[in-house]
């Protein structure tokens, strides 16, 4: 394969990749969202991969690996066996609709190239990929602020952490080895204590609902 | 004797405490590794620590005199709370908290320290998040330990938000790494995130994705130093956690996350030569005091109304490291110590109006005074205390960053900050006296325990000794740290 080849093909995976947060934010159904939380996963890792193989960066295949086995299989696992225990069929409540929140994602598009342009940053890897890490950081700000239930707002802040991982590894190669392992073992920490949380929530408030939590004011 | 063994302790003492012992060995072992922790912070900072920095592994671990200060911080207040939480949690605990959840307790209460330990050692910037993510993560259960619906919503949304928080501070990491992989090249790749090389580099770096990055660590370790108005997280969780943990995030972790933006202000200030840092710094630690006002005045609940001096004092501390020169730091560093110690000694006092009163509300409690003369003693001159009456410490600092506003000629911001701590002492006061004063219902008092109240003690004698006499050694770590961040010996 020609670098010329695998360059398009990472761009591709780019458009591919901003497909699928829109999928999290446009499915009624929580299992769909985590499906395509997997496949957001799924196609970052390629892209680190490819990135890794075009500039001959053994660490950063590493890393892709380690996301396939973690944000692809293990993190979406977890959830559906969250989501199974906890016998959640109903659809993904918001506070503001789905069609509503497509066009809101549009526009947090346009403002993170917009945003991104007056940055002006002499991107290493890729620039092409800042404004869609930032876009993918304000979805997941959009899903965790716009969702009820408690498990989406941890999906919204996974897809913020994809964001960052993306930025991260476009903008520099990737962060020193060092760091990024320790970002991933808090990711999975986190997500694991959150998901115990979660079961907490159900057991107290009957329900997942975060709106219902109002005991504390003032 | 280095920095790698005292992280060690807390991280050795939280699995022994996983062992299913029986619960007064737990007690012991628990209370022992503080102590232990204690004796090895004072020895590594004031011992080793005198002349240059300590670095270990690599360089990615780094002991200044500013993180000094912050070693002996988490390791004294976290001895208080764990004897304080020795007796409150241990003994006092009803039948129904089973072992397992205690164990879980005294692992989690290691493992925070541990990480809280971890950021104010790290050099390498990368780590210093890791180990601030850390710390939320290990405080959500120490914030929800009983299972209620308030502590769970608490724990849920310190969690959420603090991570969030903590996410936007990893762009701002990011975008330094990337003016430093930009600009400096040749450099290996591991120590471009190390503080001290970035420091030495600073000239070099890009002044304007520097700004951009201050911007977001500022809000990011703002949400989780409590700074408005990202505060919202934090009366919630301070009013949940039992005393003891509510002493150690009010006590330290906020000085931890303060910690943080204090190492990318000094960053920023150097790579941009502007006060483009401080100006942003005393803009939100303003507006931290004046949220604060308010909600300090109209308060029912006494656990939120120290919470949210925490947002005020946090906001003086912010305030005072703005103002810069060796006054306004120096004063902020010691505001950040007395804080500290006042601080955790209101909310032990807290664990004791509980305790007594079986309430949280600022109504339901009167007389303290008459029913246990020491307890109200503590209480009264505590908020007396934290709301910057002299003779006691917090006066002295609040004094000396209030001076360094006016040598800077800062004078709209030093009369705004004056009538807001004004307005917060009239509140204090008000409750205070309250609760302090008149005839409570004589209700016969529940058995006293004598570890509890001498961490009282102790804590009195603090705050009283550090108004008129800061110890030679710690006066001396006090004024280096503020040479480090004014950049005199960088």
């Amino acid at each position: 394969m020609d670098a010329e080849f695998i360059f398009s093909l990472i761009h591709f995976l780019g458009l591919l990749l901003l497909i699928a947060s829109f999928g999290i934010i446009a499915s009624p159904q929580l299992a769909a969202c985590i499906r395509f939380y997997a496949v957001h996963a799924f196609l970052l890792a390629l892209i680190t991969g490819l990135v890794g193989y075009l500039n001959h960066i053994p660490h950063l295949v590493a890393l892709a690996l380690l996301t396939l086995l973690l944000k692809t299989v293990v993190i979406p696992q977890v959830f559906f066996w969250i989501i199974r225990r906890l016998g959640i069929r109903k659809e993904v409540e918001s506070y503001i609709n789905i069609p509503f929140s497509l066009i809101l994602a549009v526009l947090l598009v346009f403002l993170s190239f917009y945003v991104t342009e007056k940055m002006r940053l002499t991107s290493i890897a890729s620039r092409e990929f800042v404004p869609l890490a930032v876009a993918t950081l304000l979805f997941g700000m959009l899903v965790m602020t716009s969702r009820k239930k408690a498990l989406t707002q941890v999906l919204g802040l996974l897809l913020m952490e994809n964001g960052l991982f993306l930025m991260a590894v476009t903008l520099t190669f990737g962060m020193p080895l060092l760091v990024e392992l320790g970002i991933f073992f808090d990711v999975l920490v986190g997500a694991v204590i959150m998901g115990i949380l979660v079961f907490k929530i159900r057991g107290a408030f009957e329900g997942i609902d975060v709106d219902q939590m109002t005991v504390l004011k003032g | 004797m280095s920095i790698p063994w005292l992280l060690s302790v807390p991280l050795c003492t939280s699995l022994l405490c996983l062992i299913p012992w029986k619960r007064q060995v737990t007690r012991f072992v628990f209370i022992a590794g503080s102590l232990a922790l204690a004796a090895m912070a004072f020895i590594l900072v004031f011992r080793y620590g005198r002349g240059a920095s300590l670095f270990a592994f690599g360089g990615n671990l780094m002991m200044d005199a500013l993180s000094g200060i912050f070693v002996i911080l988490i390791a004294s207040v976290g001895l208080l709370a764990s004897i304080y939480a020795g007796d409150y949690l241990f003994r006092q605990a009803g039948p129904n908290t089973s072992p397992r959840r205690l164990r879980r307790y005294a692992f989690f209460f290691h493992v925070f320290i541990f990480t809280m330990l971890l950021t104010v050692c790290s050099n390498n910037l990368g780590v210093m998040w890791i180990a601030i993510e850390g710390t939320t993560l290990a405080s959500a259960f120490l914030v929800n330990v009983d299972d209620k619906k308030s502590s769970i919503e608490a724990a849920w949304k310190y969690l959420i938000l603090c991570t969030v928080g903590i996410a936007l501070a990893l762009f701002g990491i990011i975008l330094v790494y990337y003016s430093a992989v930009s600009r400096l090249a040749g450099g290996e790749g591991e120590i471009l995130l190390n503080w001290t090389f970035l420091l030495a580099k600073a000239q070099s770096l890009d002044p304007q994705i520097m700004k951009l990055a201050f911007i977001f660590i500022l809000v990011g370790y703002g949400t989780k130093a409590g700074l408005a108005p990202f505060h919202s997280w934090l009366p919630d969780a301070h009013s949940q956690a039992p005393g003891p943990v509510s002493a150690l995030l009010s006590g330290v972790l906020l000085s931890c996350a303060t910690f943080g933006i204090v190492r990318f202000h000094i960053l920023t200030q150097a790579a941009t030569g502007t006060s483009f840092s401080s100006v942003l710094l005393i803009v939100f630690g303003l507006l931290s005091v004046a949220v604060a006002v308010p909600f300090i005045l109209e308060q029912s609940d006494y656990k939120r109304l120290l919470a949210y001096s925490s947002v005020e004092h946090m906001g003086l501390a912010a305030i005072g490291f703005g103002f810069g020169g060796i006054m306004g730091n120096y004063g902020a560093l010691l505001h950040i110590v007395n804080h500290a110690f006042t601080k955790s000694l209101l909310f032990f006092s807290a664990g004791h109006l509980l305790y007594h009163f079986q309430t949280k509300h600022i109504k339901g409690i009167q007389g303290i005074f008459r029913k246990n003369a020491f307890l109200g003693i503590v209480f009264f001159s505590g908020i007396l205390a934290i709301s910057g009456m002299p003779p006691f410490s917090m006066f002295v600092s609040e004094f000396s960053i209030l001076a360094a506003g006016f040598l800077d000629k800062n004078f709209l911001v030093c009369f705004m900050l004056l009538f807001f701590l004004t307005l917060i002492f009239a509140g204090f006061l008000r409750h205070a006296s309250q609760m302090t004063f008149g005839a409570g219902p004589q209700a016969p008092s529940p058995k006293r325990s004598v570890l509890m109240d001498s961490v009282l003690g102790v804590g009195m004698i603090l705050i009283l000794m550090m108004g008129f006499y800061i110890p030679a050694p710690l006066n001396q770590l006090i004024q280096r740290a503020s040479q480090v961040i004014g950049g005199v010996s960088s």
